[in-house]
């Protein structure tokens, strides 16, 4: 692994199209800023991780038989989907990586 | 004129067969109309963990709902079971981040077919991964398996009632 030292401000670039830059470093968390191609993926590790197992845990045979749902849930009228409005791309505009928050 | 989606022609789709077809038309819900030839789900990215699978046939048996199957295009033994989240959680608001929605061309919530991957689990019981939806622009039937930005509030084994 290759391990650099870097300081608030400061970034690194990978294959010359990913910049990964250290926006603020506060306490033990540090906030990173990524620039990628949008069709370049960035996920938390411990999410995709999380996800991925339980994706390979479902995939499944078509023939499995289907259990049935108990009544209680209902269809929504409309999805409540919370879809921010399209605004303009700006494809160097850095994707600010929080640290997670879990509750 | 060549038209692209995402950057891949259309004419480059998977073709479907007649049976496909035939099948897929009896789909009551979710409201995929325009089948012909193009229930084929593209998935660029593929499901995490299967970035190599991009092509899916999403697949609704009348005795079956609400369940649907998300099977892959390539390997018609293999899939997964999804299901609409707001048929089981009325309240599931995931808040997806702007970079997917612009991805997946969404203009408006109704554009988006929601569906969450289905555990069956020794046993019988069922879970249903709310962190890792699959939105698809039921327009350009192009989806993706996003994380929300609200994916902290979200369990990837949400117990399903089920019998």
């Amino acid at each position: 692994m290759l391990i650099l030292s870097r300081k608030p401000g400061e970034s690194i670039v990978i294959d010359g199209r990913i910049t990964v830059k250290v926006v603020r470093v506060d306490g033990d968390t540090i906030k990173l800023g990524i620039s990628a191609p949008s069709e370049v993926p960035v996920h938390r590790q411990e999410v995709y991780d999380e996800i991925q197992k339980n994706n390979r845990e479902a995939l499944t045979h078509n023939q499995l038989s289907v259990p049935r749902l108990a009544t209680g849930g209902r269809p929504a009228a409309s999805p409540p989907l919370s879809v921010p409005p399209p605004a303009a791309v700006n494809p160097i505009q850095p994707k600010v990586i929080a640290p997670a928050t879990r509750s | 004129m060549e038209l692209f989606a995402h950057g891949i022609p259309f004419a480059q789709r998977p073709k479907v067969t007649v049976n496909e077809f035939m099948k897929t038309a009896e789909i009551a819900e979710p409201v995929i109309r325009n089948v012909k030839n193009e229930n084929v789900i593209q998935i660029p990215f593929g499901l995490l963990g299967f970035e190599q699978v991009k092509n899916y046939v999403l697949l609704s048996h009348p005795h079956e709902q609400p369940f649907m199957w998300l099977r892959m295009l390539d390997d018609s033994k293999q899939g997964f079971l999804v299901v609409s989240p707001f048929q089981v959680m009325p309240d599931y608001e995931p808040d997806i981040a702007t970079e997917d929605v612009e991805y997946l061309g969404l203009n408006d919530p109704s554009d988006a077919l929601v569906v969450n991957i289905v555990t069956l689990r020794n046993g019988g019981g069922a879970t249903i991964n709310l962190k890792g939806p699959i939105l698809i622009n039921r327009h350009t039937l192009v989806g993706k398996q996003v994380i929300p930005n609200n994916a902290a509030r979200f369990e990837t084994r949400h117990p399903l009632p089920v019998s």
